[in-house]
């Protein structure tokens, strides 16, 4: 089963996009690697900002006829060929596909809102190309909307990027409830919190190692920490140049972390367990 | 695309953690096993260049420039055979109309004669109401050849499931399906022309002329040239008319095999197929005519061969009489052009150019052991020397 793995967290500038691009890349790039007869990862940017899909294709002017904007207003039965057509390729490596965001899905959400089986209009068609992907990445908006939601219904593993400073307990196990919520209100046994990915740690800063600390000890959220990854400039000026962090500096703590954290996702496609 | 160097960072990094995490188990991805999946019907297609067309050829290679979709194709299949329909008295507008009414016994001995597009009409209906009714119970084999972003797989056996499953999808009212087809992918580094073929001929039903572009495949592969990926015209088949097995002798026994285990002289007989006209190939593969019927056309000059491929379809010749009937035409044809001289003539002036002075004695023996006595034979040669010297007599004059 190919996993889809969600980065979802309410709060913005926690890193989801920056996590969701580098982690799509590392995938592709590790199963290559490692011999896989099919290492294609497809991103898909839910969120109308359309930062991933600007750094991964190069251009944001995506509209009504080559974005997810396109595939959640087509007819049901045309939705999958519509899926495929506007599946670009990265600029980044051939292996990562991207399904780009468009500033009309800020609209989208409004138009689909009543209609019925709207929350399943991203999930139904990806469910029929899913086979062709090693693994999927989806990028969310910094908030639970319906975009979100169905971003969450067409996945398999919520991943929550955090940065120290939100790292309370209560505000944490607020994001998972909620995740929660969609998995049984909406029915999708598959959905579970599949881990927690720390973002921006800077460890000379007191209060953010005493967090972590906390974090670790905890007995849901500690065995649930996938990943720290350490603030670093070269993370911000990676984006800025829509380069990946890999691309622009392999050599950073910030890179090292990221591999790391993609190692274990990737661990767990070729097992197919938890 | 980053550039080489930034490339290697990368690979070195990620190599780094993809060792680590592998170790121990460095084959838990080498999974290059055929694989049984639903594929989205869109993703799918029908391969340009197998032998057993589906399709009529204006529709195959409509649909395959892309100038139809699977659905126009279809529909534009569904209006010749409604022409063809009316003009046999049975018109219908829906296709369901095509099968038997369960209900209506009086048509139970009646044997109807349907056109090849009326039957390729009937096939996929029926296909198509068995797929409703029992679901696809053989999945398709395909070859996976996506590039890039575009997901592609070329269907290698069972073209007639997958326009089976269009027309339930448009034209089968009250059906709802997911729009995906079962299929079993082949990694394109196992499919080959080889393989095609075996498919192909373990099943019944191949035409001859299909069987002919098989071959063709087969010797044009072995001979190292390219099999395109789109439509191809008959002149792409016939280029193997020129070639063949001989100079590849390690190559033979596979492609006898994979056409179904003939010797060599069928082979001949089915690639030779290949020089009859564009005309009389494509109404031959549509009626599927078998190749002996076909085997005597191929003496006819070009433009008369569709003519008798018509004739062999109109009075469902047998092919003896394809035989006879292109012998007599030919030596009618003979006739008309020049005035021939009678066998025992033409043997007469034959041994003529043969016989030379060492076969004296030869004669001698033989001429009176026809004739019996030396006088006999001494009359014979002077009625002989006569009748020559008339003949000599009038050549001079002309």
């Amino acid at each position: 089963m190919t996993r889809v793995f969600v980065f979802t967290n309410h709060k913005g500038g926690v890193g989801k996009s920056t996590s969701a691009t580098n982690t799509a890349l590392g995938i592709a790039g590790m199963l290559r690697r490692a011999g896989a007869p099919n290492s294609r990862v497809l991103l898909i940017d839910t969120d109308s900002q359309a930062h991933a899909t600007l750094v991964t294709t190069g251009k944001k002017d995506y509209g009504t006829d080559d974005s997810l904007y396109t595939v959640l207003m087509a007819d049901r039965q045309n939705a999958a060929q519509t899926l495929l057509n506007c599946i670009v390729q990265s600029t980044w490596d051939t292996d990562l596909h991207v399904l780009p965001a468009s500033p009309m899905l800020e609209g989208a959400e409004r138009e689909l809102m009543g209609i019925a089986g709207a929350p399943y209009r991203l999930a139904d068609p990806l469910s029929r190309i899913i086979n062709r992907y090693a693994a999927i990445v989806i990028d969310t908006r910094p908030s639970f909307s319906l975009m979100t939601e169905m971003g969450l219904i067409a996945a398999t593993d919520a991943i929550v990027p955090v940065e120290p400073r939100y790292l309370e307990t209560v505000g944490l196990m607020s994001v998972i409830g909620k995740i929660n919520d969609i998995r049984e209100g909406w029915r999708q046994p598959n959905l579970r919190v599949s881990g927690i990915l720390v973002t921006k740690m800077n460890t000379r800063i007191r209060g953010h190692n005493h967090l972590l600390d906390e974090l670790k000890t905890h007995s849901v959220l500690g065995k649930l920490l996938l990943g720290v990854v350490p603030a670093n400039e070269a993370v911000s000026y990676a984006h800025q140049n829509h380069q990946s962090i890999f691309n622009y500096d392999s050599k950073a703590s910030a890179s090292k972390a990221y591999a790391q954290f993609v190692g274990k996702l990737v661990q767990r496609i070729a097992k197919g367990g938890a | 695309m980053p550039p080489k160097n930034q490339t290697q960072r990368i690979d070195e990094l990620l190599g780094g953690v993809t060792e680590e995490l592998l170790l121990g188990n460095p084959q838990q991805f080498e999974d290059n096993s055929i694989r049984v999946e639903r594929l989205l019907l869109e993703m799918v297609r029908p391969d340009p260049v197998q032998p057993r067309r589906v399709l009529p050829e204006q529709l195959h290679f409509a649909f395959h420039s892309n100038r139809l979709t699977p659905t126009q194709a279809l529909k534009e299949l569904v209006q010749l055979v409604q022409v063809a329909a009316r003009q046999r008295g049975r018109p219908f507008n829906n296709v369901l109309e095509l099968l038997p009414n369960p209900d209506d016994e009086s048509d139970e001995d009646q044997s109807v004669h349907l056109s090849p597009e009326e039957q390729l009409l009937y096939d996929l209906v029926n296909l198509a109401i068995t797929i409703r009714d029992d679901g696809q119970v053989n999945p398709l084999t395909v070859v996976d050849v996506s590039q890039g972003v575009t997901q592609q797989f070329r269907i290698e056996t069972g073209e007639r499931r997958y326009w089976a499953t269009w027309l339930l999808r448009d034209f089968i009212a009250g059906y709802n399906s997911d729009g995906m087809i079962p299929c079993i992918i082949i990694p394109i580094e196992r499919s080959s022309v080889f393989r095609q073929a075996k498919e192909n001929t373990a099943r019944s039903g191949l035409s001859a002329i299909a069987m002919a572009r098989q071959a063709a495949l087969l010797v044009l592969t072995v001979h190292g040239y390219e099999i395109p990926s789109h439509a191809v015209s008959n002149d792409f088949y016939r280029q193997s008319l020129e070639l063949d097995l001989r100079g590849k002798r390690e190559y033979t026994e596979a492609v006898l095999s994979a056409m179904g285990g003939i010797d060599k002289g069928r082979f001949r007989q089915y690639k030779s197929l290949l020089q009859l006209s564009d005309e009389a190939l494509e109404i031959a593969d549509r009626h599927a005519i078998d190749e002996f019927r076909l085997r005597p056309v191929l003496q006819l000059p070009y433009d008369v061969q569709t003519e008798m491929v018509q004739q062999i379809i109109q009075f469902n010749l047998t092919g003896r009489q394809v035989q006879e009937i292109c012998e007599r035409g030919l030596r009618e044809d003979d006739n008309e052009h020049t005035e021939t001289s009678s066998p025992q003539v033409k043997r007469f002036v034959k041994s003529m150019k043969a016989i030379n002075s060492n076969d004296e004695e030869d004669f001698v023996r033989g001429l009176i052991s026809e004739e019996k006595t030396a006088t006999m034979a001494r009359a014979r040669i002077d009625t002989t020397i006569e009748f020559l010297m008339r003949v000599k007599s009038r050549l001079t004059g002309e």
